[in-house]
């Protein structure tokens, strides 16, 4: 959920995504959901000599588990917040997960705050 | 049993890495170096000042089948991981 | 969400794990990208020959195997004289 929230703030954003069959696809996000498919228009196949497959593509959707990586610019992550949430779902996590095994053990109480 | 300090469970520390530069070693013999930001329960990474390591290894035109291995280094600025691909996450080493 | 949506009607080049390229009119989808594509054509790349065009006429697609469905723009596509392509295939996913 967290870096489905990251994604959504990179729309209409320049990325590079590199896909596990090593092709490397450059646009402009215009959407993402939360199997972090994702929606690029404007796109540009790097080395477009070896790869004309796509010469008539100008938009594309790519399957989101096909991802090896998406290259940000950095000027468009607020790093500090990044690893405030971050550190906020962890935690939440460690509360649902704590629930869950005093589930288990008969002894589960909603987490304080709760109810 | 605060669950914001100490280590618990393997997550806790990637947890206590945030801000500080982390080994990654991923399937397809990759390996990143950089600043971890983010991460969530699949082992997405979001990772600044990366380094990557691709491991090359030419099996052909080696006689004795050992083959050579090549390697490959570039540098991005902002990378996000796909999880699936992670083998291992490794802290900072305190040298 | 939805991210196939636009691209119902349209001729649509799909990509598939083992590296296939296929194109073809999308007649449907769903949440987990399974598509439904009619008037369908494998196009073969090589580096001895033109792409060749076999006909598979409609084609279900499961959503596991889609790698990239990208949209074609048909002045250029139909402007390319494929014959005169010579490419290596796409790879197929490996990680």
């Amino acid at each position: 959920m967290l870096i489905f929230s990251v994604f959504k703030t990179l729309t209409d954003q320049q990325v590079t995504v590199e896909l596990k069959n090593d092709l490397s696809i450059t646009g402009i996000l215009k959407s993402v959901d939360q199997f972090l498919n994702i929606r690029l228009d404007n796109i540009k196949v790097s080395d477009e000599a070896r790869h004309p497959h796509m010469m008539a593509v100008k938009n594309c959707f790519i399957r989101g588990s096909v991802v090896r990586y998406v290259q940000i610019s950095a000027e468009n992550v607020d790093t500090q917040l990044l690893e405030d949430a971050t550190r906020r779902e962890a935690l939440n996590q460690n509360v649902y997960l704590d629930a869950e095994y005093k589930l288990e053990s008969r002894e589960w109480r909603l987490p304080s705050g709760i109810g | 049993m605060d669950p914001s300090s100490g280590i618990q469970e393997p997550f806790d520390l990637i947890r206590l890495s945030l801000s500080e530069r982390v080994f990654v070693k991923l399937r397809g013999d990759r390996e990143l170096t950089g600043i971890l930001h983010a991460y969530d329960g699949h082992m997405n990474l979001i990772l600044s000042d990366v380094e990557e390591t691709i491991m090359i290894v030419d099996v052909e035109g080696a006689p004795d089948g050992r083959g050579t291995v090549n390697v490959a280094k570039r540098k991005m600025e902002m990378l996000f991981v796909r999880g699936d691909g992670v083998i291992l996450v490794s802290p900072p080493s305190r040298t | 969400m939805s991210s196939l949506q636009g691209y119902v009607d349209r001729r649509v080049l799909l990509i598939l794990q083992d590296g296939r390229a296929i194109v073809g009119t999308m007649a449907g989808y769903d949440q987990k990208s399974n598509v439904v594509l009619s008037d369908t054509k494998e196009r073969v790349y090589s580096m001895d020959e033109g792409v060749e065009e076999i006909p598979l006429g409609l084609y279900l697609v499961k959503g596991d195997m889609v790698v990239l469905i990208g949209e074609l723009d048909d002045a250029i596509d139909q402007a390319t004289d494929l014959s005169t392509i010579h490419a290596e295939p796409i790879p197929p996913i490996r990680y």
